[in-house]
């Protein structure tokens, strides 16, 4: 692994003003909406006594976070697509080097569109939450974003072009609607917040808003995002394998 | 290590369903050797280069690269190569291209200097998507040079290239292989072969049908025409020149004469001695299309192919 080559990969995929737009911009507009409408009284939620708008921010962070991962998937498919995967097989990097590349690149856009959403939280609402809730809220999403990372490694790396978007749509949908993401859990009907648990995006924000209270309840989703990684990891492997073996 | 060939491959054999891609390759590449692979699409160059480079694991039979791996020897950086199918990212520049694959590499060239080599200096702040053809091609040239390899493969480089653009290539190719490096292209223009190549590997439905010098290639399959003008040809001509050393065949055409022989010093001495009023003397080779052609040919494959193993 060259440090070189990741800094310039990491660059690469941040310069990508496509993937800008929809990371960046739909989380901090759907937190301004339902800031403005619902935020203004100061209510407090009733399940973690977290200021509401710290939950809408922490919740949108989430899933800009979710996004910047999610979205390699779409550069992933293109690239191989084009041959570029070929050319890199050429080179020194290794596949566990390609795998940190992509990796880390994912954790470079979601660090940038996370401080994004807190940031205009804390400008335009001025959202109660000490630095100490914001860096761990940040912190719980940045590293809780790494097993979306490696979805959307998986979809890029093994799915046919033609499929690869509508596997994104239904995983990227059911992600962020399962999960909470966009809208609260506990507005919806009771079976969808069963059904969220299943999800990895459930854990994420759950980790985020956790971060946020300093509580030990963090420990939890903490634990359930490292066993998605470590699943996704060696599924990402042993496919990764099978896949050179048989090219 | 030091002395094992640049390229060995060893009975190699990929079958793609039904198909047979390459069916019992064994061909042994030396170092500083400039090798052309011909063959007709679908003859198993690219599965070839592919097996050579581990991009895909042969069913049987191994491929070595300077006595280790592939793997191996891309890790030391010492092979660089333009695949089929291999683009480059149409966002980035031209340099922005190289400088990247540079940073993957452990002891790449400054990329100014694979520039200068590859001739893209003057395109090095162009978008990859807007290359033409020609142009994409030397930015891959670039890229694959900048590892600064010892092995450089390279799958119908120019391809797309219009005859400037291939004249411009080829120089500075040249430059590349005056260093002593191992070069093996693949083409489908057989005057490149010809040209740059000190030694041509044709393949056919997986196979290796011929293997040896250009003018080997060439000679070996259809010797050599010596033909001349006679203004009054004396009766039973063809018969006396059908019986001198290396004929085998003769035509008339008009006043002009053309003898295929396999010994042209042989044919022409005697025709001279003979003749002495043959005016317009030729002697030339077959073209190498001439060879390509009766190589790939299914029906003359046996006995050719056993002349040039």
């Amino acid at each position: 692994m060259r440090i070189r080559y990741l800094a310039l990969e990491v660059l690469r995929q941040l310069k990508n003003t496509r993937n800008l737009v929809f990371t960046f911009a739909l989380p901090v507009v759907m937190l301004l909406i339902f800031g403005s409408v619902y935020g203004s009284g100061g209510q407090v939620d009733d399940s973690t006594h977290l200021p509401w708008l710290a939950v809408t921010t922490i919740q949108m962070g989430g899933y800009g976070a979710m996004m910047s991962a999610l979205a390699q998937a779409f550069t992933i498919v293109n690239e191989r697509s084009l041959g570029w995967n070929r050319q890199l097989r050429i080179t020194p990097l290794s596949g566990a080097g390609y795998l940190t590349t992509k990796v880390a690149a994912s954790l470079a856009v979601a660090a940038m569109s996370i401080v994004l959403t807190f940031g205009v939280s804390l400008i335009v609402f001025h959202t109660p939450l000490g630095v100490g809730g914001w860096l761990m809220a940040g912190l719980g999403l940045w590293l809780g974003v790494v097993p979306f990372a490696l979805i959307a490694i998986l979809i890029g790396q093994f799915a046919k072009p033609e499929f690869a978007q509508p596997l994104f749509m239904v995983t990227f949908f059911g992600l962020a609607i399962f999960g909470g993401l966009w809208v609260p859990l506990s507005i919806m009907p009771d079976w969808v917040s069963n059904v969220a648990q299943i999800v990895p995006s459930y854990w994420l924000n759950r980790l985020g808003q956790m971060g946020a209270l300093g509580s030990g309840d963090a420990l939890a989703p903490a634990v359930v995002l490292m066993v998605w990684t470590i699943a996704l990891g060696a599924l990402i492997v042993w496919r990764y394998r099978r896949d050179a073996a048989r090219a | 290590m030091n002395d094992s060939p640049a390229i060995a491959l060893h009975g190699l054999r990929k079958r793609f369903g039904q198909l047979t891609a390459v069916d019992g390759v064994t061909l042994e590449i030396g170092r500083g050797e400039v090798v052309a692979l011909l063959g007709p699409n679908g003859a198993g160059k690219s599965t070839t280069i592919d097996l050579a480079l581990g991009l895909s694991n042969p069913d049987e039979g191994d491929a070595r690269l300077f006595g280790g791996t592939p793997r191996q020897a891309i890790v030391a950086g010492r092979v660089g190569a333009m695949l089929q199918g291999g683009a480059l990212l149409p966002t980035l520049t031209v340099r922005q291209s190289i400088e990247l694959v540079a940073a993957a590499h452990r002891h790449p060239l400054p990329v100014d200097e694979a520039m200068e080599r590859a001739k893209v200096t003057d395109i090095a702040r162009q978008r990859v998507a807007k290359l033409s053809g020609g142009q994409m091609q030397r930015a891959r040239f670039a890229v694959a040079v900048v590892s600064n390899p010892d092995l450089l493969i390279l799958d119908e480089p120019t391809a797309a290239m219009d005859v400037e653009a291939r004249h411009v290539f080829w120089e500075s190719m040249r430059a590349f292989t005056e260093e002593g490096r191992t070069v093996v292209f693949a083409t489908h223009y057989l005057d490149e072969a010809d040209s740059f190549a000190d030694r041509i590997v044709i393949l056919n439905r997986g196979r290796l049908v011929a293997d040896g010098t250009p003018a080997e290639v060439k000679a070996v399959v259809s010797g050599r025409v010596v033909s001349f003008a006679l203004d009054a040809a004396p009766a039973g001509l063809h018969d006396r020149l059908a019986t001198l050393p290396g004929v085998r065949d003769v035509e008339r055409r008009g006043e002009r004469i053309s003898i295929q022989t396999a010994d042209s010093d042989a044919t022409l001495r005697a025709v001279l001695a003979d003749y002495p009023a043959a005016h317009d003397v030729e002697v030339i080779s077959r073209t190498m299309d001439d060879a390509f052609l009766a190589l790939t040919h299914d029906a003359a494959e046996p006995a050719l192919q056993e002349a040039l193993r």
